[in-house]
């Protein structure tokens, strides 16, 4: 059972690769604690959008580094008033589940399990490649109004660090 | 077409850009998903440019202050105006600004009420009451399906599943053993392979026994009803198996609280975001009114400037006039009354220049007349005084000077009577000038014999009344030097007596001494004693005088010859020298005292001539004074003045002085004053200095007489050209 950090802000903190009939398969786990701001926006029927960015890039000595797949995936957030339940909502699949806390939601937001990368045949041999997963919220999705603010005030400015993992040959 | 200066383009420039900018700060706030992030440049640019601005404010006043303090032309005045346009430009701005910040959020209030807030709560309380009711029947419906579960294996469970589902009106039902495993499902959407596993709080309440009935929105599916109750299976209570139902609400209802959640969640949400919503769009005017009224100011210090730069101009112009520059050009300035004023102003200061130059003009032209008239006057050989109303002396011209022998350069501004007490001889002459200046006659003319260091002189004057503003405008007197004139005419008489008398009375003494000579050798042989020594002294006589009145003759005919000079160099010193060293072996010497100038320069003069004239004034001299006493003065000098290129030599004797009623014709053949005098010295002598260009003059000094001679020292080439008869 992880103990959450309750300080503001997105944290990856585990990143792992596996792979199961050639493909890649992403397996991570994400801390995610909204900002009391931003919660209160969201209990205030305001909706926010979380974005998981994961790349896979490839280094090269004469340049920066290749990106060989670059794929993200964007979750809204909701309170639903009637229900008084939490909705989370995958905006590439349009599939939705509601949470009777925003702890569960942001639980369930924060464990990511294979997801697919790319087929390992793919890769070129000896190529020198890891792995990078980021996640953020995304604040040009957010009411204008909110938008002008959320630029300027920091407690908007959910970001986590990217986080790195090498693929082993 | 008015070109405008670069700073003025500038200012527009910067204008254009700022509005731009709050244009697309308000387009940002009005519609951010045009302008995204621009925003956040557009505030920082707008940060930076206020920023800019204030500085460039707190310059120009800084400027300003210290322009003040120095006290520069216009700077008193840009700084009313500066003041005036701030608050013309702040004070509506800040009224503008005020009211605005006012209707925002009293607009921005108003658009919520109390009212239909607490009538969306109410309504939102109502849907959730009527769905409880709902879900609590669905509950006891799915109570009864999981008592009909409670003698079902595992296996069997499925086909039991999809019975109790098409009973209870579910779209899926689920069974689910340990930890939320799956045993069972049912679904009317066969597209939903796998039911959702419940969340762990909800399977925790289920293991202490207690249903869950929740209502579960689902993405484009509507609400459902979500309940899960407890579902021992035949392993009894310990089985921990669950069922878990989803029903769905009828499409009415779900619509009706689809809206009801639409209406209160956009609520809520503007709700939320009208804090948001005024400080944004305080943020935005407050920066567009701050950012205005900056460039409003700091344009106002530009405007100001333009305003007060004609008039600074104006005013350093009008200064420059005073202190007497005139024709200061000032730039030109525009089309308005200012640029009116500072054409003007050229013109005025054009104009007076073009007085100047013109009366500086005609003060030179009144200048050159005057040097004209100096010139005239100072080459006329008549001498011109001119008289202010009040009997002062004016003007004068150095023939005037000469003529009278008195420097009137000391008499300027002064009346004429002034030079008496110093110069008395000049007295006769102011006597005659203030006599006629008394006579009402416009013009008068008189003669006057006047006695001057250089002689007495005849003059001939005429006076007449300047014109003048009212009575009399001063006189003018013009004379002239005729002593040359009347001796010319009696040297021109004399020489004609003299041939005459060389003519006539020669020619008759000849035979008379040859008959008295006879007389004597005929006569005189017969005659014995007495009458023999009578005709001897008789014919004696008669040959002595005979030779006497030859001699006077000769004289006579010597004086009217035409002169034959033959000039040379001459060192007059030495020839005054050799002169006087002949009388020093007479008896009863006389005692000469040299006054010589020893840095005379030689003259051109016919050096027997001279000898002679030295002669006949020495001798004139000697014969002046007393036997025995006698003392003669001898001096050269080199002349001053009008007279610089002139030798001058004085003979002054210590004898009684000339007579006066003598003095006019004393240079004259016959005129002497002395017993033994032939009376032809000083004739001869005045007639050889006319020879030579010069000039004599005789006069009475204190203890006897002076004899001055002036002779240039270049002899004209026309000198021997005199009287050829």
């Amino acid at each position: 059972m992880a103990v959450f950090a309750q300080t503001d802000g997105f944290k990856v903190s585990e990143l792992d690769i596996r792979v199961e009939d050639q493909l890649m398969l992403a397996d991570a786990r994400i801390d995610y604690a909204l900002s009391s701001t931003a919660t209160e926006a969201l209990e205030n029927g305001v909706a926010l959008v979380i974005v998981q960015r994961l790349r896979l890039q490839q280094a090269r000595w004469w340049w920066r580094d290749a990106v060989v797949v670059s794929q993200q995936r964007r979750y809204r957030l909701q309170y639903h008033a009637i229900s008084r339940r939490y909705v989370l909502t995958w905006l590439e699949s349009g599939e939705s589940r509601s949470y009777r806390s925003l702890d569960a939601l942001l639980l369930r937001l924060g464990r990511i399990q294979a997801w697919p990368v790319m087929r390992v045949d793919r890769l070129d041999e000896g190529g020198d490649y890891r792995l990078r997963l980021d996640t953020s919220l995304e604040v040009d999705k957010l009411p204008r109004l909110l938008r002008m603010v959320a630029w300027i005030n920091p407690d908007w400015q959910l970001r986590s660090e990217p986080i790195y993992r090498e693929l082993s040959p | 077409m008015m070109q405008l200066p670069r700073q003025a383009i500038v200012r527009i420039l910067l204008s254009v850009l700022l509005i731009l900018s709050l244009y697309l700060l308000s387009a940002a706030t009005e519609n951010s998903v045009r302008f995204g992030r621009l925003y956040l440049w557009l505030l920082l640019i707008n940060g930076v440019v206020l920023v800019a601005l204030l500085g460039l404010i707190v310059n120009n006043l800084w400027r300003l202050v210290r322009s003040v303090r120095a006290r520069e032309t216009g700077s008193r005045l840009t700084l009313r105006l500066m003041a005036l346009f701030v608050v013309l430009a702040v004070v509506p701005g800040l009224v503008v600004y005020g009211f605005s910040m006012q209707f925002l959020q009293r607009g921005v209030d108003s658009w919520f009420d109390v009212r239909v807030e607490n009538a969306l709560d109410d309504a939102l309380a109502l849907s959730q009451a009527s769905l409880d009711q709902r879900m609590r029947d669905m509950q006891q419906r799915l109570q009864d399906a999981a008592r009909d579960l409670a003698d079902v294996t595992e296996e069997m469970a499925p086909i039991t599943l999809g019975d109790l589902r098409a009973r209870t009106g579910a779209s899926e039902l689920a069974l689910l053993g340990e930890n939320g495993r799956i045993i069972a499902a049912s679904s009317v959407d066969t597209a939903d392979i796998l039911p959702h596993r419940p969340e762990e709080s909800i399977l925790l309440q289920l293991r202490q026994g207690r249903p869950y009935v929740g209502l579960d929105p689902i993405e484009n599916a509507g609400l459902h009803v979500r309940a899960l109750v407890p579902a021992p299976g035949p392993g009894g209570p310990g089985s921990n198996r669950v069922l878990q139902g989803l029903f769905q609400v009828s499409p009415r209802i779900d619509n009706l609280a689809a809206e009801v959640e639409t209406a209160f969640s956009e609520y809520r949400e503007l709700a939320y975001l009208r804090g948001p919503l005024k400080d944004s769009f305080s943020l935005t005017l407050s920066l567009v009114l701050l950012l205005s009224l900056l460039f409003a100011v700091w344009s106002a210090f530009y405007l100001a400037r333009r305003l007060v730069a004609p008039v600074s101009r104006l005013a350093e112009g009008t200064r420059a006039m005073a202190a007497g520059e005139y024709g200061t050009q000032l730039a030109p300035g525009g089309n308005d009354e200012l640029g009116y004023l500072v054409r003007s102003f050229n013109d005025m200061s054009r104009r007076v220049a073009d007085v100047r130059d013109a009366a500086r003009h005609s003060q030179e032209l009144v200048e050159s007349q005057r040097a004209y008239l100096e010139t005239v006057l100072g080459r006329l050989s008549s001498g011109v005084l001119a008289l202010a109303p009040d009997g002062s002396l004016r003007t004068y011209n150095q023939a005037a000077s000469a003529i009278l022998s008195v420097p009137l350069s000391e008499g300027i501004g002064r009346p004429l009577s002034a030079l008496v007490s110093r110069y008395p001889d000049f007295g006769p002459f102011v006597d005659l000038v203030a006599g006629y200046r008394q006579s009402p006659e416009p013009e008068w003319r008189a003669e006057l014999s006047l006695d001057t260091s250089e002689g007495r002189r005849a003059l001939i004057c005429s006076g007449a009344t300047l014109p003048g503003e009212g009575e009399r405008g001063g006189e003018v007197i013009v004379f002239d030097d005729v002593t040359t004139l009347i001796q010319a005419q009696r040297d021109a008489a004399w020489g004609e007596v003299a041939r005459r008398l060389a003519h006539e009375i020669r020619n008759p003494l000849t035979p008379i001494q040859l008959s008295a000579e006879r007389l004597q050798h005929k006569v005189g042989t017969r005659l014995g004693g007495d009458e023999a020594a009578l005709l001897q002294r008789s014919t004696e006589t008669i040959i002595h005088q005979v030779e006497a009145m030859k001699e006077m003759v000769q004289a006579f005919s010597e004086y009217a010859r035409p002169p034959a000079l033959r000039p040379q160099a001459v060192d007059l010193n030495a020839l005054v020298r050799e002169v006087v060293e002949l009388y020093q072996g007479e008896p009863e010497q006389p005692a000469f005292r040299l006054d010589l100038d020893e840095d005379l320069p030689w003259l051109q003069a016919d050096p027997g001539r001279l000898r002679q004239l030295l002669n006949n004034l020495l001798r004139n001299a000697l014969e002046a004074g007393e036997a025995g006493h006698c003392r003669v003065v001898v001096a050269t000098r080199q002349g001053s003045g009008r007279y610089a290129d002139m030798i001058e030599l004085d003979v002054q004797d210590n004898g009684p002085g000339f007579a006066e009623s003598m003095l006019n014709q004393l240079f004259e053949p016959y005129v002497s004053t002395k017993p033994r005098g032939s009376g032809l010295g000083l004739a001869i002598v005045k007639k050889i200095v006319e020879e030579h260009n010069g000039m004599i003059g005789a006069r009475n000094v204190d203890g006897g007489a002076r004899i001055s001679v002036r002779l240039p020292r270049v002899m004209p080439g026309d000198a021997r050209q005199g009287n050829e008869q």
